[in-house]
C-alpha cells in the first residue's frame, strides 16, 4: 500500500527511542512509565542487529505506531491521574 | 588581613576553566552512568571514560542522557546529546544547560 520505506538511518532510530522515552517520563503512574521505558529499551535492542532493509524498516514503523499510541495514551492518563504515589516512588526513609 | 584568605579561595577558582564542570557534576554523572549500565563496584570512572569504552552502546547513551535530564531538571536536545561521547562532555553540557536555565 505504503511505498517501501527506506530502513532508518542510525539518528532516526536513536531520535524515535528519545521520542519513546521522552513520552514515557510524562507519565504520572510509575508503573505504565516503567513499562514504557522497559519495553522500548527491549525492542529496541532485540532489533539492533536487524540486516535487510525491510525488516528494519517494519521494525522502525511498528515503532513509530507505538509512539502515537503511547503519546495518546499520556493524555488520556493525565486525565485520570491517581491521587497516590506508587510505593515504589517514595524515597527511602 | 582576614579578608586575604577569601582572596586566596576565589584566585583558586579562576585557575580552572571556564568550561570545565564542577567536581560535584562529574560525581553525579559518574553514578548514574554506573547505575544505568550496570557496572560492578569497582569499575573506575573518571570525567576522561569514553561511553563507548565503559560498554555502552547508542542506546545506552540515551538512556543515560535521559537519565542525566532528569536527575539536574534540563533538557537536552538532540545535537547537543549526539556530541556527548565522555562524562566530561555529559558534565559541562550539563553545567552549561543549568546556567541557562537559572539566567
Amino acid at each position: 500500500m505504503a511505498a517501501a520505506a527506506a530502513a532508518p538511518t542510525r539518528a532516526e532510530a536513536l531520535s524515535l527511542f528519545r521520542s519513546l522515552l521522552r513520552t514515557a517520563k510524562q507519565f504520572s503512574d510509575y508503573n505504565i512509565r516503567e513499562y514504557t521505558r522497559r519495553r522500548a529499551a527491549d525492542a529496541f535492542r532485540e532489533n539492533r542487529a536487524l540486516a535487510d532493509a525491510p525488516a528494519a524498516a517494519a521494525a522502525f514503523a511498528e515503532g513509530k505506531k507505538q509512539l502515537e499510541v503511547a503519546k495518546r495514551q499520556a493524555v488520556v492518563y493525565s486525565l485520570y491521574a491517581p491521587k497516590s504515589k506508587s510505593v515504589m516512588e517514595l524515597k527511602v526513609q | 588581613m582576614t579578608s586575604v584568605s577569601i582572596r586566596s579561595r576565589t584566585s583558586s577558582l579562576r585557575f580552572k576553566i571556564c568550561c570545565s564542570a564542577k567536581k560535584e557534576t562529574v560525581d553525579k554523572v559518574c553514578n548514574i552512568v554506573k547505575e544505568q549500565l550496570a557496572l560492578p563496584d569497582g569499575t573506575a570512572i573518571t570525567a576522561e571514560s569514553k561511553f563507548a569504552e565503559l560498554g555502552a552502546d547508542s542506546l545506552d547513551t540515551v538512556e543515560i542522557v535521559m537519565g542525566l535530564e532528569e536527575a539536574f531538571g534540563i533538557t537536552v536536545d538532540e545535537t547537543s546529546a549526539q556530541d556527548i561521547a565522555t562524562v566530561q562532555d555529559a558534565a559541562n553540557l550539563i553545567e552549561k544547560l543549568v546556567l541557562e536555565k537559572a539566567s
